[in-house]
């Protein structure tokens, strides 16, 4: 291992960042606070973007790690011990500077602050609960704190940390049990899920001291079956939560939330698995968020899967639209996917790709159908389905009225009337609405295009993939 | 025949509420009168040959009877409304708030849900375009840290924004003297530790004053350095870039600049 001595902020900041990179979560949202006057900040509940870096994504936390140096050897992972690199660490003075200054000047909305774990999960847990009561004590920081809670950290200090931060996160990496054993042989389930159950209590406990209803709480998430606790034996439902001592009354304990990282891709799990996963996630942990990342093989290990032909962009999209049908449309992972169909069409939105399944409840009534139904329909998304029930109650909408309110009809014209008529005349047959919608070029983030789209189906070709898709392909050629 | 009245304002918004309050009160009847602001990017050549030019001159009395009155008779949402149109680079605003009005006195603050009544649509899509500017900058605007510690930012904005944006940085950043310079239209909003913000003209400013003072602060390298790294190499997208971050926005920030 190579530890510089004396380097420089800039280095530090070069490879602490560089490191860091590879956490996907980067939201500041969550939280309403209005400065306070007298320190410095304040937070907004939808959140900031600051900038976009050159892979296109917002970067609104200045996101870096404590230190490099890591005890574990995940394979995954860039900093694991076994790899050769330059390893650095901060001090907590120079993250406060840090992040002080970055936020001055408006860069950033706050700091996410992750790390590896140098000497033990407590003794860097430690640090980053020191930097993070010098960020709010001494200098007053109000903005926005995103910590992740490394596993096996006792919950003493667990504790103390979310009285600081807006958001904590334990990356649980791995949809299943098994593949977390297999590349983070030092790692185990429980481990990740005791933190986060332990966040969940304290902060339910303490919303109901303080009378707060957490609206962000999944309501449309019901009875999944599957209970992530079973799989790996049971999380105790009364871990004692340290420090039963009164809090000053506005002070809330991670009132972010918690969400949690899902590496896809590295290992064989379906969709369907992920997103039972996840689905339980926000049910029974009460997360707020789950994010996906698309495995990169950073170190060319060979028992992994190569990503030299680009990281499985497409599949990790299709999971970031399911995760919002689950979390804002209602739908339940097993409406998507079950074990005939555990992986999402590729070329398909999974709301379109669930529509086309259910044409029997299609067209639905633009006038007439309530909230939930107009969720349901291709191409309306939660904004427009508010404002058509906004505007129907003073006028009856024709399309031409739709498309004043920039609800985009492309696809939506195959599953809706207006007055009980469509706006064209047109079959409600699958195979044509199927042609239809490929043909009509979903837009996709760019990169993401139909080139991609082929390297990656390839590289699907062992995880069971549709036996249908290679007709789709025909279709798509054809359109 | 009917000859049209044109009410010519300033355009700004007490110019535009004082022109609605002379128009409506004028007599006239509303299809017989205009609001016009004076902007550059209105096109006075074609000046309507048979209508009669009414110079607007603003009264603050009379802009805030008519702020008053869309608060107490149509709502705070509506008033909100209008002052970011009023605050939007779309021409002829005046005329349209006008046309909002008459609804807006009609039907009371149920008329933002009018969504299929063009004026209304028109007046919330601007609405909304000067909501997501305002959103933008909240994240793209960038500081500069003067030598005496005074943070300076100038921006670009399509739209007359920085009142828009001053409060949230005065809650953000309230122990903090900032400048907020609007580039395109030489006004600035000002903030001092424990004061009000305020906006100031400066019609006479000096870019050239503006760019020179940036070059002390250390920070600026520090956080190219960060905006470099954190990039995943094998996700390289710069369309997506493009996309989330107009190269429009970009002059005017830190990590772009060499
Ligand atoms: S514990 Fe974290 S930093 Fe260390 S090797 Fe595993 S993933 Fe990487």
């Amino acid at each position: 291992m190579v530890i510089q001595e004396g380097m420089s902020i800039q280095r530090k900041l070069e490879i602490l960042s560089m490191a860091a990179r590879y956490d996907v979560a980067c939201t500041s949202s969550g939280v309403d606070r209005k400065g306070n006057n007298t320190g410095i900040g304040n937070s907004l509940a939808c959140g900031i973007c600051h900038t976009f870096s050159a892979d296109g994504r917002c970067i609104s936390l200045l996101k870096i790690l404590f230190t490099n140096e890591c005890i574990f050897d995940c394979k995954y992972c860039i900093n694991r011990s076994s790899n050769d690199i330059v390893r650095a660490s901060f001090t907590p003075r120079e993250v406060c500077e840090l992040t002080m200054e970055f936020y001055r000047r408006n860069y950033i909305e706050g700091l996410f602050l992750s790390s590896g774990i140098k000497i033990s999960p407590n003794h860097t847990m430690e640090q980053i609960y020191e930097t993070l009561r010098m960020l709010r004590d001494e200098y007053n920081f109000n903005g926005y704190i995103h910590c992740k809670i490394i596993p096996g950290t006792d919950p003493v200090l667990v504790e103390a940390i979310g009285w600081y931060a807006d958001r904590l996160s334990c990356n649980l990496e791995l949809p299943t049990a098994e593949s977390l054993k297999k590349l983070a042989p030092h790692k185990n389930r429980k481990n990740i899920l005791k933190p986060m159950r332990q966040i969940q209590l304290r902060r339910d406990r303490h919303n109901e001291y303080l009378g707060i209803d957490d609206a962000a709480r999944n309501r449309l998430l019901t009875d999944s079956r599957i209970n992530i606790d079973e799989t790996d034996g049971p999380v105790a439902a009364n871990i004692i939560v340290p420090f039963g001592r009164t809090l000053p009354a506005k002070k809330r304990f991670a009132p972010a939330g918690q969400s949690t990282q899902l590496i896809i891709g590295a290992t064989e799990e379906s969709d369907y698995q992920i997103m039972t996963v996840s689905e339980a996630l926000y049910k029974n942990f009460g997360l707020k968020r789950v994010f996906y990342s698309a495995f990169v093989n950073v170190n060319q290990d060979e028992s992994l899967p190569s990503t030299l032909d680009g990281p499985p962009l497409l599949r990790e999209h299709r999971l970031y639209q399911a995760d919002w049908l689950l979390r804002f449309y209602g739908f339940k992972t097993d409406e998507l996917l079950d074990n005939n169909k555990p992986n999402f069409n590729l070329l398909l939105d999974p709301k379109c790709d669930w529509a086309l399944r259910h044409l029997e409840l299609f067209p639905v009534e633009v006038n007439k159908a309530d909230y939930q139904t107009l969720l349901r329909v291709p191409g309306i998304g939660v904004n427009s389905a508010r404002r058509i029930i906004a505007a129907r109650k003073h006028a009856v909408l024709d399309f031409n009225d739709l498309k004043k309110m920039g609800i985009v009809l492309k696809r939506a014209i195959y599953f809706i009337t207006c007055n009980g008529r469509m706006m064209y005349p047109i079959k409600i047959d699958e195979d044509f609405i199927t042609r239809q919608l490929l043909a009509s070029n979903e837009r996709m983030p760019f990169g993401i295009d139909k080139d991609i789209t082929y390297r990656q189906l390839s590289l699907f070709d062992d995880v069971n993939f549709q036996p249908d898709m290679h007709d789709q392909i025909k279709i798509l050629s054809q359109a | 025949m009917n000859t049209k009245k044109i009410f010519q304002c300033k355009n700004s918004m007490d110019g535009i509420f004082t022109a609605i309050y002379e128009a409506w009160s004028s007599g006239y009847g509303h299809d017989n009168v205009m609001i016009e602001e004076l902007c550059e990017k209105n096109d006075y050549s074609n000046m309507q040959l048979f209508s009669e030019y009414i110079t607007v001159n603003t009264d603050m009395e009379k802009a805030l009877k008519v702020s008053r009155s869309i608060k107490q008779k149509i709502s705070e949402e509506a008033f909100e409304i209008v002052c970011r149109v009023a605050l939007s680079d779309y021409r002829q605003k005046g005329d349209l708030i006008y046309r909002f009005l008459i609804l807006g006195f009609r039907s009371g603050r149920d008329i933002v849900n009018h969504i299929s009544n063009d004026v209304v649509n028109q007046m919330l899509k601007i609405n909304r375009n000067v909501g997501n500017e305002v959103h933008h900058f909240l994240g793209f605007l960038r500081f500069s840290q003067l030598e005496n510690n005074i943070l300076f930012s100038v921006i670009h904005p399509k739209n007359n924004i920085i009142s828009l944006l001053a409060p949230h940085f005065a809650d953000r950043l309230p122990q903090e003297k900032f400048i907020i310079f609007d580039g395109g239209r030489n006004i600035c909003a000002l903030h001092l530790p424990g004061r009000p913000w305020i906006i100031s003209d400066i019609p006479e400013a000096n870019p050239d004053m503006v760019y020179k003072l940036k070059n002390y602060d250390n920070y600026k390298d520090l956080w190219k350095i960060f905006f470099e790294n954190i990039a995943i190499k094998e996700r390289i997208n710069l369309k997506l870039q493009r996309n989330n971050l107009p190269l429009r926005y970009r002059k005017d920030m830190t990590e772009f600049q060499s």
